[in-house]
């Protein structure tokens, strides 16, 4: 019998090795950070690869399995009975700490690159090893109260580099609406745990999973949609994602490793993980199939109007993830988990690509200021085409098998109109990625000035630094498509039998083959780019492509460029309201009722004083009189009432 | 040893007087040492046993009885003691002697009431914690309005605190009575009135919506280091005598409330989150989170769950050590910058980074950060609401959360971050002490964070007083 | 004593008394006004060792000492208010003193 995520309970040093050392290097250059500067990066990067290091060690100990226990499992403290933290290791958290790490240190030692100069990158890479940690806790954790405390350190953390540099009001608007945009979604998680514990009486993975057959129905969806608040929030899904495209204020290699690789995919890994409750309530199933279909559509429709390179890629990501999400909504889980793992790598190569040309163009991030820099940048169009390449889905590219995997799964599942959104969403997807691409790459350059390479920035670092991180996400964005490749026998489906293996089945098979799928997808795709190939990079299309796109722009609908308006939309629900009663309580209840009640009891006291004070007339005549009335009254009362006694 | 524990400090702050008029740190010095010396024993003492001195015989039977315990009583003398020496490293203010005496005033008579057992003595340093805040508010701040405010406010409560405790004695026989003994039985009238007595009292010094008239323009106007001590411990000495009073001796009374102080608890909790989300005084925003993570609180001892209550004391004490490491950072920041208005600050994060990082870390804790202690005590307190059944107060709280971070962040990034303001002086970023002070106070609440059990494990489950509560509330 | 003297002690004192009523609340000179609270005082006075030999009791007598002590007492700091007030105006007329006016 297979019990879902409980591992095998031991201790591990290797695997607390993982889950510290980042955060050891993130104290440490908290610490110290002022005075080491440019050798904290080297300490950060190197930390970070001893945890790489560590988890590529940790393997074996995550794909053991006895007795229907897979991975590994380490327990740490105990709140109470039913409340305790640990950590397991197994397949799935393995595949994400990879990532995490893996990826993450290609990312620091990108950042040495990017970051090199700044007065203050030693606190970068303090921030940075401190997500890595902040993320490890919440893949690693075996239950739901240290995910959720991982789930709140990295909003921290995306707060922190969002917010890196401070000085500019936009950041620091972005990283407070980030923050409290994922404050919501922690009390989305939050709800969620309050149930189950009420319910179940435990919060450990296992011990939930074992006894969903307990829940109600209801009880059931209650659960999942509040645990889908928190992945909303997280992995930017609507209405809730209108803090991605403002998280661009970061620095690029921020939003490679945050805003597109690991952090935003965590709604996808917290479906993956708890998908018992998913397999066990349709109507969950559903409605997270719905909400990711809609914004992986959202997403790229907004990814249509922006001019902005970055703001782009975080649109596609918003897109890409709804896709994710989508998949292990339905209960195509690995499907939905294969898409991470290639859109880790093809979106972190194409946000470290784009850092490139930022980076060369003194921090320009305009596309219509671009233009042409295939000559100039052969290195970036190669990365940035693959990557390209890799998101629309073009065979041989990773993004072809993990996207047909999804969109399959999403119509075995029974979804059909979901899938129409999904195909659909693919062709919008291939023109607007094209169109960035031709834009930025092709015909003249529009740059004002003469630009080279790191024209605007004065230091020096080595250009492999940045190069080489990029070059090594190429590998696994053409390779790891294959793994899927074979079905039920491929290494993908094997490597994952022990986690989704008695997971949802699903339906008969439909009249349309895999194939057929995917030749349809790839038909609508390049449908796509050769729409943006004639509007934006045919010889007379490019001869006056300045005037065309500031025209573009002129008749750009107020739907695209307010994005849908739902930052308004939540502004107004929510902020405004919020703070108009914040005013009222000041301005009215505070001031008026409460200071003021309290001041009318004084101004009463006052008065009382003024009306007995106007008996003191200081005439002693009038004293005495008072007096001698006061003993007539006495007198009078005797004679009338008499003495009784 | 326990009487120790008030009257060193008492003596000790006298004794300062000794000093030379302008022997500031050397005032400070033995400031902290006396804190220091008081925290050793309470650590230590926790196996002392009480100690008690027969007083009045007539009209009813009261004696000098105090005792520290292993309970509530014992962490939050630990927390007081702890939290005055962090406050006393850093006082900067003139005339630090005479300031310094009084904080240590402040420190015996708050350790008087958490250590007494019996009515008349917790009453009689109930009115003694008044005297030391009012002589700072009147001696070191610009207007009295403050300070009488205060005054009026907090005598009305001393008084009917005072009545009680009499009306209790000779209903009783006896006001020997905390957290030891039988309960006695009064009468249901004389039972009722008592009760109103303490728990007007409790409400006002807490403060509880909408009781707090006297807090804002305290906590304003007092110096950073006192106001740390009376939002930080004081305000939990009402909480307590909700908790070791209110719910002991007079629980059919306090069931009969719970409708009334749970409203008026969830009311403060709404309100001082909307509330600090429009302040523009860096220390009221401080001011009124206080008023709803107090109102949290009370909910929770209203609920009378227990994972509700354990929470609650968790909470309480992380609420007294980010309380007081942010009003510390906001003196800081006051002191430096010679203002506290939100729009004038700004970018003070650049030439600060400790400063930063201190108000940062103690913005989180506040806010309920995961991983630091305002959110083990959270989360234990919502999972009780929500398993007593009190689902809508639960989600209420979940929703002020969400208000929590905006304004924490709102008043941490108006100071910290942003352009540099130019007309603010640049001074220099904090000194190794004044990090030395704020570092226990972090390590506490991390500690309270990762594992909220180091409570209840070792020194019984939030103890003593907590177990001898009838907790078995009924419920249809 | 019979109820017949009694009545004539009891009209005296009666008379007495408002003598001295009228005298303070119609004099203005705090010597007078003075000397109308002795004669209450001491109508009273009458009046209580009248009841006293009555009733044959003590209690009365005692009483009329007390009062005496009282009126001793208080005719010394009354006079010794009139001599400060005729210090500071030269002229003793009780509503020119005004001072205690709320």
């Amino acid at each position: 019998m297979l019990h879902h995520a409980v591992g095998i309970s031991a201790h591990y040093p290797l695997l607390l090795a993982t889950w510290l050392l980042p955060l050891a290097g993130a104290l440490l250059l908290w610490s110290t950070g002022p005075r080491i500067q440019a050798k904290g990066a080297v300490l950060g990067t190197t930390v970070l690869g001893a945890a790489f290091v560590t988890a590529l060690l940790s393997i074996p100990d995550a794909l053991r399995a006895a007795d229907g226990y897979v991975g590994a499992q380490q327990p740490l403290v105990t709140w109470l009975p039913g409340m305790s933290l640990g950590l397991l290791l197994d397949p799935l958290s393995l595949l994400w700490t990879l990532v995490i790490t893996g990826v993450g240190f290609l990312i620091h030692v990108y950042s040495i690159g990017y970051l090199a100069g700044d007065r203050a990158i030693a606190r970068f890479f303090a921030y940075l090893n401190f997500f890595v940690f902040a993320m490890l806790t919440l893949v690693l954790s075996d239950n739901f109260l240290g995910l959720l405390v991982g789930w709140g350190l990295v909003g921290l953390a995306s707060y922190f580099l969002i917010g890196f540099w401070f000085e500019k009001p936009s950041a620091v608007a972005a990283s407070r609406k980030a923050f409290v945009i994922n404050v919501a979604g922690d009390v989305g998680i939050m709800l969620a745990i309050f149930i189950l514990f009420a319910q179940l009486g435990t919060l450990s993975y296992g011990g939930v999973f074992a006894h969903v057959a307990q829940l109600s129905p209801s009880t059931l969806l209650a659960v999942c949609l509040f645990l889908f608040v928190g992945c909303a929030a997280k992995s930017a899904q609507v209405p809730l994602h209108t803090w991605l495209p403002d998280a661009m204020e970061g620095p690029t290699p921020v939003s490679a490793l945050i805003h597109a690789a690991t952090m935003v995919t965590a709604g996808v890994y917290l479906i993956a993980r708890c998908h018992p409750l998913w397999d066990a309530s349709p109507d969950a199933r559903a409605f997270v199939g719905v909400v990711g279909a809609i914004t992986a559509l959202v997403g790229a429709i907004l990814g249509l109007g922006q001019w902005d390179i970055k703001r782009i890629l975080a649109y596609s990501t918003m897109s890409q993830i709804g896709y994710m999400i989508m998949g292990v909504g339905v209960g195509a889980y690995q499907a939905g988990v294969l898409h991470f793992f290639a859109h880790a790598f093809f979106k972190a190569q194409l946000f470290l690509g784009a850092g490139i040309i930022i980076h060369a163009l003194g921090d320009e991030q305009d596309i219509r200021r671009m233009g042409g820099l295939a000559r100039k940048m052969p290195f970036a169009l190669l990365a940035m085409l693959t990557g390209t390449l890799a998101i629309c889905g073009i065979f041989p590219f990773s993004g072809f098998f993990s996207k047909d995997a999804i969109l399959y799964g999403v119509l075995e599942h029974g979804h059909p109109y979901l899938y129409f959104i999904g195909v659909l969403t693919a062709a919008i997807t291939a023109y607007y990625m094209f169109r960035m691409l031709f834009v930025v790459f092709a015909g003249q350059a529009r740059t004002p000035a003469s630009v080279g390479e790191h024209a605007g920035h004065a230091h020096h670092a080595p250009a492999w630094l940045m190069q080489l991180p990029v070059a090594l996400l190429i590998v696994p964005t053409i390779g790891i498509g294959w793994l899927a490749i074979g079905g039920e026998q491929s290494p993908w489906a094997r490597f994952f039998e022990p986690i989704f293996g008695a997971s949802l089945q699903p339906l008969a098979r439909l009249g349309m083959s895999e194939a057929t799928s995917s030749l349809v997808v790839t038909s609508v795709v390049l449908l796509g780019i050769a729409t943006a190939f004639f509007v934006y990079a045919t010889p007379q299309a490019l001869r006056n492509a300045p005037e065309r796109l500031q025209r573009e722009g002129q008749r750009m609908p107020g739907m695209l460029t307010h994005a849908f308006y739902f930052d308004d939309a939540l502004d107004g629900l929510f902020v405004q309201p919020t703070r108009a009663l914040g005013r009222f309580c000041a301005a009215t209840v505070e001031r008026d009722v409460l200071d003021g009640g309290v001041h009318d009891i004084t101004v009463g006291a006052r008065w009382l004083g003024h009306f007995f004070r106007s008996f003191q007339t200081g005439f002693v005549r009038a004293y005495a009189l008072v007096l001698a009335l006061g003993v007539a009254a006495f007198a009078a009362y005797y004679v009338l009432v008499g003495v009784t006694r | 040893m326990i009487t120790a524990l008030i009257l060193g400090p008492i003596l000790g702050g006298l004794l300062l007087f000794a000093l030379p008029r302008t022997a500031d740190a050397a005032a400070r010095a033995c400031g902290v040492v006396l804190a220091l010396a008081a925290l050793v024993v309470t650590l230590t003492g926790s196996t002392l046993p009480d100690e008690s001195i027969a007083w009045l015989q007539r009209p009813f039977i009261a004696n000098y009885h105090v005792g520290l315990g292993q309970g509530l009583g014992f962490w939050l003398v630990a927390l007081l003691n702890l939290c005055t020496m962090c406050a006393i490293a850093v006082i900067k203010v003139p005339r630090v002697r005479d300031f310094t005496a009084l904080m240590l005033l402040l420190e015996g008579s708050m350790a008087g009431v958490f250590l007494a057992r019996d009515l008349l003595v917790f009453a009689l340093f109930w009115d003694l914690m008044l005297l030391p805040v009012f002589l700072v508010l009147i001696g070191w701040c610009g207007h009295a309005t403050a300070a009488w405010k205060y005054l009026i406010y907090n005598v009305l409560g001393g008084l009917t605190l005072l009545l009680a405790t009499a009306a209790f004695g000779i209903a009783a026989g006896t006001t020997d009575v905390i957290g030891h003994g039988p309960i006695p039985v009064l009468t249901p009238t004389w039972a009722a009135w008592i009760f109103a007595g303490f728990a007007f009292a409790f409400l006002v010094k807490t403060p509880v919506w909408p009781f707090h008239g006297w807090m804002p323009e305290t906590y304003v106007e007092l110096p950073a280091p006192m106001v740390a001590l009376v939002s930080g411990i004081q305000s939990k000495a009402g909480l307590y005598g909700f908790l070791v009073i209110a719910w002991v001796l007079f629980a059919e009374q306090m069931h009969a409330m719970v409708p009334v102080f749970g409203s008026l608890a969830v009311i403060g909790l709404v309100y001082g989150g909307c509330m600090a989300l429009v302040q523009s005084d860096i220390k009221r925003v401080v001011a009124y989170s206080s008023l709803s993570h107090l109102g949290l609180i009370l909910l929770a001892i209203m609920s009378g769950q227990p994972l509700a209550l354990q929470g609650a004391i968790v909470y309480m004490l992380a609420h007294g050590l980010f309380n007081v490491a942010l009003f510390l950072g906001l003196g800081f920041v006051e002191v430096r910058e010679g203002t506290r208005v939100l729009s004038r600050l700004g970018g003070l994060g650049v030439s600060n980074p400790r400063l930063a990082g201190a108000l940062i870390f103690a913005a989180l804790a506040a806010l309920g950060l995961p991983g630091l202690g305002g959110f083990s005590g959270e989360l234990l307190i919502l999972t009780g609401l929500y398993q007593a059944g009190d689902y809508w107060q639960t989600i209420v709280a979940l929703l002020v959360i969400i208000v929590a971070a905006a304004y924490m962040l709102r008043l941490f990034q108006g100071t910290m971050q942003g352009p540099v303001s130019d007309d603010l002086p640049q001074r220099p970023d904090l000194s190794a002490v004044e990090v030395l002070a704020l570092i226990p106070l972090a390590a506490m609440i991390v500690l309270l964070g990762v594992n909220p059990s180091v409570l209840s494990s070792g020194v019984e489950p939030s103890n003593a007083v907590i177990h001898a509560l009838p907790l078995q509330k009924e419920r249809a | 004593m019979a109820v017949g003297e009694l009545s004539n002690y009891v009209t005296l004192s009666a008379v007495l008394f408002f003598l001295g009523v009228a005298g303070v609340i119609l004099r203005r000179n705090p010597l007078v006004m003075l000397m109308g609270v002795e004669l209450m005082l001491n109508a009273s006075n009458l009046a209580l060792v009248a009841f006293s030999r009555a009733w044959g009791s003590m209690v009365g007598h005692i009483f009329a000492f007390l009062v005496i002590t009282v009126a001793a007492a208080e005719a010394a700091i009354g006079l010794a208010i009139i001599v400060v007030v005729f210090h500071r105006s030269a002229r003793v007329d009780v509503d020119d003193v005004t001072i205690l006016k709320g």
